[in-house]
């Protein structure tokens, strides 16, 4: 049984935030490499999200989410109060052009070359972060 | 260390007609990649489509088999 103000205080940040994602570390300093997979798809959009560290708190918060979405793992990414998924998920809406749908925002143009036939004079993909 | 014919047949009983691959991605057997063709998938958001394999292996989970588990979905066709 999740705390219940603790699921309250989710909720109305799901709520408050249309693009929010609950991530192990910051997105300056991601202490995950499943976290910090979500926040580099994420920085190719032109989008303000808001993130949350769950270390603090892990297991309440993990209690809370599969209340709240029925998802224990994190990251996890809600774009207008929806839990869209986590990195696996994230990853491949990116490629597929369906994350830049979901949030409203046009495909960078860098993504939307990738992944079928890369022109030849393209960089390329960073995916290192660090 | 988790049995990958156990959670492949765990998966596909779960989801009858399901095309199913497990892939141990670190060589710990803990954690684990799977690919999944499924016709359960077939209108389901990613999430859900996710929501269905991991229900199907949960127990693995819950009793710490298996650490984490990569999923590529999709449906038929």
């Amino acid at each position: 049984m999740a705390d219940a103000e603790l699921k309250q205080k989710v909720e109305e940040l799901i709520a408050a935030n249309p693009v929010l994602l609950f991530m192990k570390g910051t997105p300056e300093a991601p202490r995950c490499g499943f976290s910090m997979r979500v926040v580099q798809a994420l920085d190719t959009m032109d989008v303000e999200y808001g993130a949350i560290d769950v270390l603090p708190a892990l297991q309440p918060l993990r209690e809370v989410t599969t209340e709240i979405s029925d998802w224990q793992t994190f990251p996890q990414l809600y774009v207008n109060g929806e839990l869209l998924g986590g990195a696996d998920i994230v990853e491949e809406m990116l490629e597929s052009g369906e994350l830049a749908e979901a949030l409203g925002v046009e495909q960078p143009a860098e993504v939307a070359a990738a992944p079928a036939a890369p022109p030849a004079q393209s960089p390329p993909l960073q995916i290192d972060g660090s | 260390m988790a049995d990958l014919a156990e959670i492949k047949a765990t998966i596909e009983t779960a989801l009858p007609g399901a095309e199913v691959e497990v892939a141990d991605e670190t060589g710990t057997g803990d954690h684990l990649r799977a690919t999944v063709t499924a016709p359960q998938f077939d209108g389901l958001s990613r999430i859900d489509q996710h929501r269905l394999v991991k229900t199907a292996v949960k127990e693995r989970f819950d009793d710490g088999t298996i650490h984490a588990l990569s999923l590529k979905t999709q449906a038929p066709g």
